[in-house]
């Protein structure tokens, strides 16, 4: 069980997000939605240790997290920031391996098993990350998340900016991780199809705190709330 | 002109090319990859060629002197990461005027310890006769060395863990702690390794250049140099622009003065720069 109680953070003085909990069950894919500004990618950043905290705490099995991003890292949180961020002037090959290094892993094993995963970087293998489309920078980001063998998956906007049929191919990357349920997903997301085809479960957020836990059923269902807290 | 004089002058020139690179090579991973400003690498050079002449002196044969000084300087160059550097990361001008006080206090104390002049190594010199024309022995196998440090370089940072993990690192500090990457440790293993560098070069230079309190000052206007045009791929570029550069003033001085081979390398970097505006490395598809 992934769990956050009561996080509070923001950048310097102001607060961004407030006592927002949440709970996921192992296997469990469960979607951040809102609107823009709401709070979604500070929560995920809160998560990774990467804004500062005013209170709260995540957990998982039971265990607190250390404070430090690196460290929360290796003991299993894996993350895809929204707008990739790989490394421009690392090959595709040295992406993958530097974050299989980073959570002490073998790196030759960790390239072949996702230059196995994701085909579409066979070919990449050694070009330049920065020299990547967009989309297949967000293939790499997450074949790199996984690189360091997560046990909590949390991706920011992954289908921000990519053309359809690489969106397509992201979700079905992801659906066949959540057929393997060992591997909980947190996607924060604004495309509510892609979101949905995905999760079962969604936190809806609203100035920076949880405004409602809903069931996709729910929110298929609910135009009025789709309208309300998702602006669709 | 004849041929004996051609050649010398190419490998004159091709030393002197060497010379640059093995002084440079320290910059052109602190400055070139870090992104740090450190006008205190001059005086790293000589804080390399002081310890390798003190354990020479010692009875330390000179090839173990130059390792010496190598981590003796990696290790110096550690401690001021992390009680000056760590704490300045993207404040270019903050860390410019720290690494200056710095290079002052380096230099000062050098003078206050040694005095202004020292004696040399005492190795004992040879030199190869091509046609009417000699050249020192040392100065040839300087240029077997900056083959030797490039690719060795080359090799830890592309090939080796600590090398993908160190590029990651500097490049985006934040997205390589989401994956476990502790880059506050790399970069003071990364800034060890460019000061290291640096004591390398003043001990391996130190039979062809004495140690003195300002020996750093003849390498360091130039390696900034060297390293600005080069651009971001850094190594790769640095070895062309240091090499150009470098052979250009030498083959410059040879036929006219000292003075006009350091002319015609401020120009060169200059024209360099009018024309490669972000160094000449900037289209560059190369990963270092």
């Amino acid at each position: 069980m992934f769990e956050i109680t009561d996080a509070t953070g923001g950048y310097g003085k102001t607060r961004i997000i407030r006592n927002v909990s949440m709970k996921v069950n192992t296997g469990e894919v469960v979607a951040l939605l809102g609107r823009n500004g709401v709070g979604k990618s500070t929560l995920l950043k809160y998560i990774m240790g990467l804004i500062d905290v005013f209170g709260g705490q995540v957990s998982l099995d039971g265990a607190p997290l250390p404070a430090s991003t690196a460290r929360r890292a290796r003991a299993g949180l894996g993350y895809v920031p929204q707008g990739r961020y790989v490394f421009p002037r690392l090959t595709v090959t040295e992406n993958i391996a530097a974050a299989a290094i980073g959570c002490g892993l073998d790196r030759k094993e960790a390239v072949e098993r996702a230059l196995s995963d994701f085909p579409i970087l066979y070919e990449k293998a050694e070009a330049l990350a920065g020299s990547l489309s967009g989309g297949q920078q967000q293939i790499l980001a997450i074949a790199r998340a996984l690189a360091t063998r997560p046990r909590v998956l949390m991706l920011d906007e992954p289908s921000e900016g990519v053309q359809p049929s690489i969106v397509d191919e992201i979700a079905g990357i992801l659906m066949a991780m959540k057929d393997e349920a060992t591997l909980t997903i947190i996607i924060a997301e604004q495309n509510l199809d892609f979101c949905l085809s995905l999760a079962e479960r969604a936190y809806v957020m609203a100035g920076g705190t949880i405004a409602r836990e809903v069931t996709r059923d729910e929110l298929v269902g609910d135009r009025e709330l789709l309208h309300d807290l998702l602006g669709v | 002109m004849e041929l004996d004089y051609l050649a010398t002058v190419l490998l004159s020139s091709l030393s002197s090319a060497s010379v640059l690179l093995i002084a440079t090579v320290g910059l052109a991973i602190v400055f070139g990859l870090m992104g740090v400003i450190n006008l205190a690498h001059g005086e790293f050079i000589m804080f390399g060629a002081y310890v390798a002449l003190f354990a020479t002196r010692s009875g330390v044969p000179f090839p173990l002197a130059v390792v010496l000084a190598s981590v003796v300087t990696a290790l110096f160059g550690a401690i001021v990461e992390r009680a000056i550097i760590r704490h300045l990361y993207g404040r270019i001008l903050d860390t410019l005027l720290a690494t200056w006080g710095l290079s002052l206090v380096l230099y000062q104390s050098a003078v206050l310890i040694f005095g202004t002049v020292t004696p040399g190594v005492g190795m004992p010199q040879s030199n190869i006769e091509i046609g009417n024309y000699t050249l020192s022995t040392y100065l040839l196998f300087l240029i077997l060395v900056a083959v030797v440090l490039i690719g060795l370089l080359y090799w830890l940072l592309t090939r080796t863990g600590y090398g993908i993990v160190a590029r990651a690192a500097i490049q985006d500090p934040e997205t390589a702690a989401t994956m476990g990457i502790e880059s506050g440790r790399i970069n003071t293993a990364t800034f060890a390794l460019g000061s290291g560098l640096a004591g390398f070069a003043g001990a391996i230079l130190l039979p062809a250049f004495p140690a003195t309190p300002s020996m750093g000052f003849a390498f360091v206007i130039k390696a900034f140099l060297a390293v600005v045009a080069a651009g971001p791929v850094t190594l790769s570029g640095t070895v062309a622009a240091g090499g150009v550069l470098g052979s250009i003033a030498s083959m410059t001085a040879s036929f006219y003065t000292t003075v006009m081979g350091d002319v015609v390398f401020f120009i060169a970097t200059i024209t360099i720069l009018r024309i490669f505006p972000l160094g000449i490395s900037a289209r560059w598809r190369l990963k270092l």
